[in-house]
């Protein structure tokens, strides 16, 4: 267990490592000098780290110094507004988190059971039902899927808004950027309708999101569960007399849900990419749609602080997931000899 | 008593559209306190036919018979809950392959926990009846021979040796106290010493406990010396059934005389640097089974009448299905 974490811990710490020195190197690569790019301005007064990175003859000194920096928030501002992209990014970033946390809870708690139930009905009608249907919500384009929602909910029937995050009837102080948590926190008047106007605003944009992520779910639950179905020793606790309920809670549930864990891991940088194609349509106002804003601006610091921490984030989490789903495989070591 | 009883068991299984008869007409009793062997190449359907008793198969596998009673009652035409009750209590069941056959993702305590019927525990507090419980699946494991009880009880199947997953396979099988053991393979791909305890473990339980043993296998010196009688089986069909020493000393079907002669400890008066005797050819597939009595084309015996299947005759608890028997004349 121990020898897991260490050797998760490392392989997280090394692939930071790169990014960052990617990251770094981008300002050498974008066109223009390389100083300009790095710091967003010719000159800055409040980052000092950073300043001085520029300042620098030696490559690796720049680059020590640019590591420091961006531990203590020194990583420089923006082209197009001037202001510094750490306030700007910490911000947007919560509005990102909070799209993506509702999408996976949505596609993970209908996803896994009906995975289930269609795995255990296998060719059946249900299992038939569930699979054609789980193949079309699959090859739905996620942009166009957004823009049908927006056509069909928002214009034709104006049952939801189709864009943003919260009414501009309602000012919340910004606190910990999750809208429903900062409306929990505010002490506006009309707390309810807040409530009600920010989940119409969250429900367009969390279903688009969700959608693709629920098929993937559904269909790789299924295929475990009948898997283990099929197996040698579900059928010997059939032949041990055990009852139905009995064999799916202390053999199949657990033995099914083992092999789904890595595969979300596998899922959270195609959702990270939904979840700023969306941000982007519904101008959520969050990190991809501020990323996206930023190619189109040229703006170099942005582009350069933004990639690096959507990578950053994709990284730990994935790296996170796989190795928590080592840990509590009992059968992890099964293969340790020709792991090693 | 007659407590297990199959009579004209037949499974069919759909192949590419057609159905093919996997089991053909397949009989097979088995008394109180008895050993019987069943035997057959691999591919021969013993393992389908402990599939078929303990009700363990696929649901689009089509199972008829004449009889197919435990205790006089219809295995086939019971609810699924009564055949649950009857797996759980009476009849047993040791797989070939003991790593397949464990929950990999199970300790073997709680595997083993939960096979114990409830009318073992006594009534008690929750902690209570676990005690109990833990006690009687040590006890059990001890009994079987697994040397580090207290070790092994924690560990997952894949974190021990093969021999010790097969002797607690058997453990889980007898923590119920059966009537009927199915031991179907059980000392496949075991070093001598391992088999030979085995082996001794199953015959002293069948004298103690009274414990009728179904013992699947191609291990001929070890049912021999084991066995009371047995069934021959070829391509799904059984071709002969008696007791195993009339079948050893003047078999009635050809293949069983060919099967006999193919282990050389069995012919004593065997000369030295004389060829081995074998079938020619070799069993067939489930898409190209002959039409008859399936051993025809390879049978040295066959004749013109072979292509018919062979009607289920009896000479005193000799049974054999066979055209043309050899031996008749002096039985």
């Amino acid at each position: 267990m121990i020898t897991t974490l260490i050797r998760y811990f490392n392989l997280i710490c090394l692939t930071l490592l790169v990014l960052v020195l990617l990251s770094f190197s981008l300002a050498f690569f974008f066109p223009g000098d390389s100083a300009v790019n790095l710091l967003g301005a010719a000159q800055i007064a409040d980052q000092p780290l950073l300043s001085q990175a520029v300042n620098q003859s030696n490559v690796l000194v720049q680059f020590w110094y640019y590591v420091q920096a961006l531990f203590n928030g020194q990583w420089g501002v923006s082209f197009a507004t001037g202001k510094p992209l750490y306030e700007d990014i910490m911000q947007l970033f919560p509005a990102t988190l909070e799209l993506s946390l509702y999408a996976v809870t949505l596609a993970l708690v209908f996803g896994i059971p009906l995975g289930f139930v269609s795995g255990l009905q296998y060719r059946k009608k249900i299992d038939h039902a569930f699979m054609s249907s789980s193949m079309v919500m699959y090859s739905f384009p996620v942009f166009w899927l957004a823009l049908i929602l927006i056509l069909l909910v928002s214009l034709q029937a104006q049952w939801l808004p189709m864009s943003g995050r919260l009414s501009l009837l309602y000012d919340i102080p910004h606190a910990t950027g999750f809208i429903l948590v900062d409306i929990a926190l505010s002490d506006i008047a009309n707390k309810q309708y807040a409530f009600h106007d920010a989940i119409s605003h969250l429900i367009l944009p969390t279903l688009s999101v969700s959608f693709i992520a629920f098929a993937v779910f559904l269909r790789s639950t299924r295929r475990s569960v009948v898997d283990v179905v099929s197996t040698e020793y579900i059928k010997s606790a059939q032949t041990r007399g055990l009852t139905a309920s009995n064999i799916f809670f202390k053999h199949i549930l657990r033995n099914a849900l083992l092999p789904v864990l890595p595969l979300l891991a596998v899922q959270i940088s195609t959702l990270v990419t939904n979840v700023m194609i969306v941000e982007t349509i519904f101008s959520w106002p969050g990190i991809g749609d501020w990323l996206i804003q930023a190619i189109y601006e040229r703006d170099y610091p942005a582009i350069r602080t933004g990639i690096m921490l959507v990578a950053m984030i994709v990284v730990v989490f994935t790296l996170s997931l796989e190795c928590l789903s080592q840990l509590i495989d009992p059968t992890r070591d099964r293969f340790a000899y020709a792991r090693r | 008593m007659i407590i297990l009883d199959i009579k004209n068991l037949t499974l069919e299984i759909e192949s590419n559209g057609v159905l093919v008869k996997a089991l053909d007409k397949v009989s097979l009793t088995i008394q109180e306190n008895e050993i019987r062997a069943l035997v057959g190449e691999s591919g021969s359907g013993k393992s389908l036919i402990v599939r078929a008793i303990s009700g363990a198969l696929p649901p689009q596998w089509i199972v008829t018979a004449d009889r197919l009673t435990w205790r006089g009652q219809n295995l086939l035409s019971m609810t699924r809950a009564q055949r649950q009750a009857i797996m759980r209590r009476d009849i047993a069941v040791i797989f070939q392959d003991p790593l397949a056959s464990l929950d990999p993702s199970a300790t073997l305590k709680d595997q083993l926990v939960e096979s114990i019927p409830q009318e073992f525990i006594p009534k008690g507090w929750p902690w209570q009846r676990r005690k109990a419980r833990l006690r009687i699946a040590q006890q059990i494991m001890r009994k079987v021979g697994i040397k580090d009880v207290h070790a092994a009880i924690n560990k997952y199947p894949h974190e021990l040796s093969l021999d010790i997953c097969q002797k607690f396979m058997i453990a889980m099988a007898l923590v119920s106290q059966p009537t009927l053991l199915i031991a179907d393979d059980p000392t496949r791909g075991m070093e001598t010493n391992t088999k030979q305890q085995i082996l001794t473990l199953l015959a002293q339980l069948n004298k103690t406990r009274n414990l009728s043993i179904l013992f699947v296998s191609h291990d001929l010196i070890a049912i021999s010396a084991m066995a009371h009688s047995m069934t021959v089986l070829y391509c799904g069909q059984s071709v002969e059934s008696g007791k195993m020493k009339a079948m050893r000393r003047r078999p009635l079907h050809p293949y069983t005389k060919a099967l006999m002669d193919s282990a050389p400890s069995f012919s004593p008066d065997l000369i030295p640097k004389s060829p081995l005797v074998a079938m020619d050819g070799t069993i067939p597939t489930l898409q190209h089974l002959p039409i008859g009595c399936r051993l025809g084309p390879r049978c040295p015996r066959a004749a013109k009448e072979c292509v018919q299947v062979p009607e289920e005759r009896s000479i005193n608890e000799h049974k054999y299905r066979c055209h043309y028997p050899m031996h008749v004349e002096s039985v």
